[in-house]
This record gives structure tokens, C-alpha cells and sequence, in this order.
């Protein structure tokens, strides 16, 4: 569903993401670890074609980022570090804006747009303006406008950063239904950055994780945490020994 | 291309719910009316004076056109380098501040289709001031006998250096992500266009460029005074027409590359 094939990018001196190759199927929850500035929100965009890559492609539901754009943009929905919000719309006028943008028709959207409005929680606040909602209603309204034309994937960038414990929860709840839905829905194949590392716990299979640019691990959830080693252990172990082995490199 | 729609439709609602549309529908209405009832009342006494020392062969060479209507719009002309660019200053700053900037370049959609989005949005708005000064030289109509002809071709000037300075404020605003820096950088680029023919003549002047060299030349002709002098005065020549058609396409093409560049920084 996504395979990234050595994609790098550069910033002039800074080699922020360095040949970085993943693949995942369908209906699978990534979790995209690393500290922060690891080269996380520089990958997502990548894959979502908002920045090309310098080096390396990506393949997303069977279409090249770079020979077929659009096709390739059409089949990711995408909740970027600070979810793309007008302040001055309501939530509903929002939802319709973004589905015409990902070609739903037009008289497909009001049902996809009622759809993402009961899936995100935000049925009592449609007619609000989103500058006024709450952090925790914003980021729902962020998640609604990534599934609203029902993307095959779903690429979140830190989807619970700055929320209260309990809208954490919710959020996770959301997206763990995105991924395996009850309702005969198509299931969602997700890719979420984060340094909240039991959020990774609690709703990933798989964990890949890249320091300074480069990724250092790649394996199941149940593989990591065999044996009751946490997390924790396992990020702190990995990260380490990258940064010796880089410094034994250079 | 059908994403253009969408765009503008999007723009021009968010236009009318922030205060600048309201601020510069207010005071481009109450200026027009102040400018035109002052030249009307200057008019009018300038017909007087001539009837007193009996000037009777000036008197006859006085007209509505060339008198009040042509110099009205020449001052509605100067307004437009202040208020469009006020128009303009949030179309694409906005959505660096909103971060919608990323929602609408991981959208499947052309950067074209961004950008003639917009610019529709701000060629709709100014289109609507346009209309707005029809009202007073039709009060003419009612009370006096101008030329329609001549009337017509410089509401025309008016709409089309409008659309020209909605494609120059538009790429002002996607240069910045500040609105007040792309209101002045609007703004000073409008008038750089203003003052050219002037710096032209100055530098001939000086013996810095021949009066008649090439940079003269094209200086001269960038600058849209004449353009819209000659329109405004009835005289509709095809050079103007593809003047405004140059001026409106090159700041748009530049747009695109601004709005492109993003992706390449």
C-alpha cells in the first residue's frame, strides 16, 4: 500500500531524511518513532508529495509520487503536525471544501461529508465556526478533513500532540477504528509519527524508527515487546547505539 | 480545471466575512461619491465663470467627458493602487498562517488551479467595485447628455487596470506570509508601475539614458499611465488591450512560480 524506496532529502548542508525504505500493507498501524527533529514530519511530507524528495521515491496505492502526482495524492489523506484549518468556516463548509478538492462527487460529498462529521465525534459542533472549537475539536475537525474522501491511507503526523488525557484517548480510540473498522467500512492503512511512545503501544502493530535521518528499526510491535521489554527500553537502546555507531563512522 | 471553482469559491466567501472587503467597499463608495460630486461642483463653476466674462467659444469646447467623467475615473484609477492590494494582502498568506497551504498541495490538484483560483476570487471582487462606479456617471445620463461611447471605454480602463492589480496583489501575496508585508509590497510594486514614465523622463533629463534608448522605451511603455489614459479619454487601441493582457499574465506566471518554489526550498 506504501513502499518508500530510499527517500532522502536534503536541506542544503542538513541531510534530514537519509535513504529511508519502508513498506506498508494494507490495514496496517505504523508507528513512526524517533526523537524529535529525526527526520519524522520531513517523511510523511515526502510521501504526501508536499515536499519532493531529493533522492528515492515512494509508491502510494500502486501510483509513483513523481510520474503520477495526483492519482498518488488522491489516495492519501493527510493530518499534518498542525491540522490545515480556515478559522473563519463552519466544520460542515470545511469538510465540503476538502472533498471537492479530492474529487468526491458532488453528490457523493454531502453523504462522505456526514460520514467523517459522525466518525470524528463532531455532529454537534457541524454548524460551528472552527475558530472557536476547542484544541480537541480542531483536531478532530483535522483527522475529518484526512478521511473524508475515504483515502486507501492515512498519514498522521503527531495526532494527539497538545491534547488532554482523555481527548488523547478519544483520538487514539478514532483512529484504532480507522484501522479495523466494525462497520464494514474499508479499513484504513495508517502511518502515524509520534514520540509518545505508548500511544505506539496502545494502537500500532509495527514500529519503525528512525534517528537523525536514517532508520535504525523496523519490526512488529509483539516481536519488540516479547519477553516484557518496554518500549522505552527498546527507543532508548536503538537511538543509542546509532548515535555511537555514527560517531564510530565519522 | 474544475478545481478552480472550488478555490475561488472558498476565497471570495472568506472575503466577505473579514472586515477588509467591508473596509474597502466603504470607503471606495464614499470617496467615489466625494470625488464626483467635488469635480461635478468644480465643473459646474468653471461653466459659470465662463458665462460671467462671457467666453463664449471656451465654453463651447467644455464637455461632460473629457471635463468631469474621464478625470473621476483617473482618481478612482489612483484609489485602486491603495485599496486592491488590501484585497489581495490575505490570499495566499492566509494559508501559510492556517497551514492550509499543506492541505492544498497534498490536495489532488494543479498549482494552476491554485492560483487562478485566487486570482478569480480577486478579479470577481474588483469587478464588483467596477460595477460599484457605474452609478455615478449614469446620474449624468439622467441629467445631462455625455458621450456613452466614451463612457463606456473608460469604465473599461478602470475594470482592466483592475484586473492587472488583482494579478499583481495576488503574487505580492504569495511571496510573504505576512498580510501587511504583502499590502506593501503590493503596493510599492503598483507604484514603481505608476511613477516609471517620470523616472524615465528624469534620467533623460539627467543624460543618464537617451530620451529615445531602448530602457526609455520600455520604461515608458511599462509604466500604465498612458495605457489607461488613452483608454479612459475612449481611445481603445489594441496596444493597451495587450498591455493589461501582459501585465495581467506575467504577474500570474510569476504567482505560480512563487506558490511552486515551496515545494523546492
Amino acid at each position: 500500500m506504501i513502499e518508500a524506496r530510499d527517500l532522502s532529502k536534503r536541506y542544503g548542508e542538513l541531510q534530514a531524511v537519509d535513504g529511508v525504505s519502508f513498506t506498508v500493507t494494507r490495514g496496517e498501524v505504523v508507528g513512526f518513532l524517533g526523537p524529535n527533529g529525526a527526520g519524522k514530519t520531513t517523511t510523511m511530507r515526502m510521501l504526501t508529495g508536499f515536499l519532493p524528495p531529493s533522492d528515492g521515491t515512494a509508491v502510494i496505492d500502486g501510483a509513483d509520487i513523481f510520474s503520477e502526482p495526483l492519482t498518488a495524492r488522491r489516495a492519501v489523506g493527510y493530518l499534518p503536525e498542525t491540522p490545515p484549518l480556515y478559522p473563519e468556516m463552519d466544520v460542515e463548509h470545511f469538510l465540503r471544501f476538502v472533498a471537492a478538492l479530492h474529487d468526491v462527487p458532488r453528490r457523493a460529498r454531502r453523504e462522505a461529508v456526514d460520514r467523517a462529521i459522525e466518525r470524528c465525534g463532531l455532529v454537534e459542533v457541524r454548524r460551528r465556526v472552527i475558530g472557536a472549537l476547542s484544541k480537541g475539536f480542531k483536531q478532530r475537525v483535522g483527522i475529518a478533513q484526512a478521511i473524508v474522501h475515504t483515502p486507501p491511507v492515512l498519514v498522521l503526523d503527531e495526532p494527539t500532540v497538545g491534547l488532554d488525557p482523555i481527548q488523547i484517548g478519544e483520538i487514539r480510540d478514532l483512529i484504532a477504528e480507522l484501522a479495523a473498522p466494525r462497520d464494514g467500512e474499508p479499513a484504513h492503512t495508517v502511518i502515524l509519527s509520534t514520540h509518545i511512545l505508548p500511544e505506539v503501544e496502545a494502537i500500532c502493530q509495527r514500529v519503525i524508527l528512525i534517528h537523525c535521518g536514517r532508520k535504525v528499526l523496523d519490526q512488529p510491535l509483539t516481536e519488540l515487546t516479547a519477553g516484557g521489554t518496554r518500549l522505552e527500553e527498546v527507543f532508548a537502546r536503538e537511538t543509542a547505539r546509532d548515535a555511537a555507531g555514527t560517531e564510530a563512522g565519522a | 480545471m474544475r478545481h478552480v471553482g472550488t478555490i475561488a469559491g472558498r476565497e471570495i466567501r472568506s472575503l466577505f466575512v473579514s472586515p477588509v472587503a467591508y473596509v474597502v467597499l466603504t470607503m471606495w463608495a464614499v470617496l467615489g461619491a466625494f470625488f464626483f460630486l467635488s469635480s461635478l461642483v468644480q465643473f459646474q463653476e468653471i461653466l459659470l465663470r465662463m458665462q460671467q466674462f462671457q467666453m463664449f467659444d471656451r465654453l463651447q469646447e467644455m464637455n461632460l467627458n473629457d471635463e468631469l467623467v474621464a478625470p473621476f475615473f483617473g482618481t478612482m484609477w489612483i484609489l485602486l493602487i491603495f485599496g486592491i492590494p488590501a484585497i489581495t494582502m490575505g490570499l495566499f498568506t492566509a494559508d501559510k498562517q492556517n497551514h492550509t497551504e499543506e492541505l492544498l498541495l497534498t490536495s489532488p490538484l494543479s498549482i494552476w488551479e491554485i492560483v487562478l483560483g485566487k486570482y478569480l476570487a480577486a478579479a470577481a471582487f474588483v469587478t464588483l467595485l467596477v460595477l460599484l462606479v457605474v452609478f455615478f456617471p449614469s446620474l449624468l445620463f439622467v441629467y445631462g447628455d455625455p458621450e456613452i461611447g466614451k463612457t463606456v471605454a473608460g469604465l473599461l480602463a478602470l475594470l482592466l487596470v483592475s484586473l492587472s492589480y488583482a494579478a499583481v496583489g495576488t503574487f505580492a501575496s504569495s511571496i510573504t506570509g505576512n498580510q501587511i508585508i504583502a499590502f506593501f509590497v503590493g503596493l510599492v510594486i503598483l507604484l514603481v508601475f505608476l511613477i516609471l514614465s517620470v523616472v524615465a523622463e528624469l534620467g533623460a533629463a539627467q543624460g543618464l539614458l537617451g530620451a529615445e534608448s531602448w530602457p526609455a522605451d520600455l520604461m515608458r511603455w511599462l509604466a500604465t499611465a498612458d495605457h489607461f489614459q488613452r483608454l479612459a479619454e475612449g481611445l481603445i487601441e489594441t496596444r493597451d488591450l495587450v498591455y493589461f493582457a501582459v501585465m495581467t499574465g506575467t504577474f500570474l506566471i510569476l504567482t505560480k512560480a512563487s506558490v511552486e518554489s515551496v515545494r523546492w526550498r
